[in-house]
């Protein structure tokens, strides 16, 4: 995390606004991904 | 071989965080829905209570001289999403609110009604499934019924009690279970084993009480006439 941040372009103020927006794409790709595996689990029980 | 470490490190929070969203989050989940609904399906139950038609008064063709006229109670098919019955099965300690539809959302809140098939208490085969694991597990423990035990499904127009009468494991792919039966049938339906998808459980329960008892045996007598 922390050498991601030191890569990222531009003054402190903006490359926080750039991990926070990361941060929150990768959030939302992980939920996803958890919805998407869940279903190996437990897909509801429809049959069809 | 460092790399190799935290790779692992990493991939194990992953499958941890996997875990604790998939068996404790989804709960939370669920159980909040439940809470709602429970108390919206009050609300529901009683709009859907005055807008029922008349019951049909239905002929007989040699009706007996001391019997009461069989009556046929329909109700409206209520917008999906919403909830509209509650399931209760004594035995397994299950008491849910049902909504009606199968959509990936809806099953999140609590058990769904497919909308294509008949809803519970009418005659034909109603279908209803739910998550095992997830979700608020609302069948984690279906496979513990067994022929004999007791269904009881409230909907508009009433109680309406089922037995079960055969339990099933087959493809999730085998559509026949939901085919139209003769009578009035409840048919649950379920991720089997638990924590898989693979395969699917199925109880198909037969109405003993209930509104549209003496009309769905009538439909069966029919039936079996010919």
């Amino acid at each position: 995390m922390r050498k991601l941040f030191a890569a990222l372009p531009g003054p402190a103020a903006v490359r926080v606004l750039q991990m926070v927006l990361i941060v929150a794409v990768a959030l939302v790709a992980l939920f996803y991904l958890f919805e998407w595996a869940g279903d190996l689990l437990d897909s509801g029980g429809v049959v069809g | 071989m460092r790399v190799l470490g935290r790779t692992l490190v990493w991939s194990g929070l992953l499958v941890l965080a996997f875990l604790v969203y998939q068996l404790y989050v989804t709960d939370l989940v669920a159980e909040s829905s439940q809470e709602e609904a429970k108390v919206e399906l009050v609300t529901q139950l009683d709009d859907r209570r005055q807008d029922l038609p008349a019951p049909e008064v239905v002929q007989q063709e040699s009706p007996q001289p001391t019997s009461d006229p069989i009556q046929f109670y329909v109700e409206p098919l209520p917008e999906e999403g919403t909830p509209f019955a509650e399931i209760t099965i004594p035995k397994i300690e299950l008491d849910a609110v049902v909504f009606s539809g199968v959509d990936r959302q809806t099953l999140k809140e609590g058990p769904g009604h497919m909308p294509w098939t008949p809803l519970p208490g009418q005659p034909g085969n109603a279908v209803i499934s739910g998550h095992r694991t997830t979700y608020g597990r609302p069948f984690y423990r279906l496979d513990e019924l067994v022929v004999g035990d007791r269904v009881e499904v409230e909907t508009a127009i009433g109680l309406h009690v089922y037995e079960v009468r055969q339990i099933e494991v087959v493809k999730p792919t085998d559509v026949w279970v939901t085919d139209p039966r003769p009578g009035a049938w409840l048919t649950l339906t379920t991720c089997n084993p638990r924590f898989s998808a693979r395969q699917r459980l199925v109880i198909f329960s037969e109405l003993v009480e209930g509104p549209n008892l003496r009309y769905a045996d009538l439909l069966l007598q029919r039936e079996v006439q010919g």
